[in-house]
């Protein structure tokens, strides 16, 4: 697979999106996308962080590889 | 809270349940109005008892295939560090995640609308129904494949693990594995076996029948494994007691372990067309014996 470094880019902003829900889920009291009164959601908050790894993981894959000799 | 007798009913239902490709979910809503158990799986108690029964049906699974998920994490690592796939068990590993994340998310996304069908053993006994009719369609389309190669000139062989034209878990590709993985999306609804509709699609795409059992499995298993894990932290006081919930796990992780074994073996030569029968005639009696 050719990789793609705009794909890549993309990839590890969408990353920082999530470890950045990671981190809103871990720490506030919210009900937002979630049911139930505000609470700290750890569901979500450990959704959103396998999300992020999956992320970095696949821009990882999706950047363009030096050739090898 | 639920008694111990009931939990550990539950707890075998669930081992033999969850892998077979009759759906677990369906059978917890639809059995017990059947024989007159007054437990619904929409009760509060029954949240923790699921998330234990499911992590000894993965202790089960990832037991069974120890092996396997050895070489798959130790080749998940290998392929994301270096971002690329260079040997099978990247692949599969690769391959598993690429498959699980739809159903993840979908199922993240509607946990709650769906859980409104869990109470609703009429529409549990539909989807069955339908999880026969998609059982009964992948064998359906397995014999029109063979009938065809055997036309075509080609021997079809007795023995699929001898028979060439049907490939081994590796040989799938990404984009199958996608549609696999949105396919098993559809086992969020109770009624439809996460096992079945995961095996019906290995076979439509080409798998042996016991290549598609494994892939079944090895899919499965991140998901039971998370759908029990992520319930953990929401244990609270509907929560069995130590002994029970010990006991609960053990029994579901040994039937599960030994359903498993039993269709793996069942599938070297067997087909998927008496659970087929089997949850067409669950869902008829469902309907109209549940009012």
């Amino acid at each position: 697979m050719r990789g793609s470094r705009p794909l890549s880019l993309l990839l590890l902003v969408l990353a920082v999106i999530f470890a950045l829900a990671a981190v809103f889920y871990f720490t506030t009291k919210t009900s937002f996308l979630a049911s139930g009164p505000p609470a700290i959601h750890f569901k979500h908050a450990i959704v959103f962080t396998v999300l992020t790894l999956l992320a970095v993981v696949a821009a990882n894959f999706a950047r363009p590889k030096s050739i090898q000799a | 809270m639920l008694s111990a007798g009931l939990i550990l009913f539950l707890a075998a239902l669930q081992g033999v349940t969850e892998l077979f490709p009759v759906s677990s979910l369906g059978h917890a809503v639809v059995v017990p109005p059947l024989i007159g158990l007054n437990f619904r799986e929409t009760s509060p108690a029954f949240v923790p008892v699921l998330a234990i029964l499911h992590l000894g049906t993965a202790a089960a699974l990832l037991f069974l295939y120890r092996r396997d998920w050895a070489r798959i994490i130790v080749g998940f690592f290998r392929a994301a560090v270096r971002g690329r796939i260079s040997d099978p068990d990247e692949r599969l590993a690769i391959m598993l995640i690429v498959g699980t994340v739809p159903t993840g998310i979908i199922g993240f996304l509607l946990q709650d609308p769906l859980k409104s069908l869990f109470g609703d053993p009429r529409a549990a006994s539909v989807f069955l129904i339908v999880n026969g009719g998609i059982l009964f369609a992948a064998e359906m389309f397995r014999r029109r494949d063979e009938r065809r190669r055997a036309t075509g000139g080609a021997q079809v062989l007795a023995h699929e693990e001898d028979d060439p034209a049907y490939e081994r878990v590796e040989g799938l590709s990404l984009r199958t594995t996608v549609i696999v993985g949105v396919f098993q999306a559809g086992a969020l609804l109770p009624g439809i076996s996460r096992s079945g509709i995961t095996m019906a699609a290995g076979l439509v795409a080409g798998l042996r029948h016991e290549e598609a059992a494994r892939f079944s499995f090895l899919l499965a298993t991140p998901i039971i494994l998370a759908a029990g894990l992520l319930e953990v932290p929401t244990l609270g006081s509907d929560a069995p007691t130590l002994l029970v919930a010990v006991a609960a796990a053990v029994v579901a992780g040994l039937v599960a372990y030994a359903s498993a074994r039993f269709l793996l073996r069942y599938l070297r030569l067997g087909r998927l067309d008496p659970f087929a029968y089997y949850c067409a005639a669950l869902g008829a009696a469902g309907l109209v014996l549940i009012h």
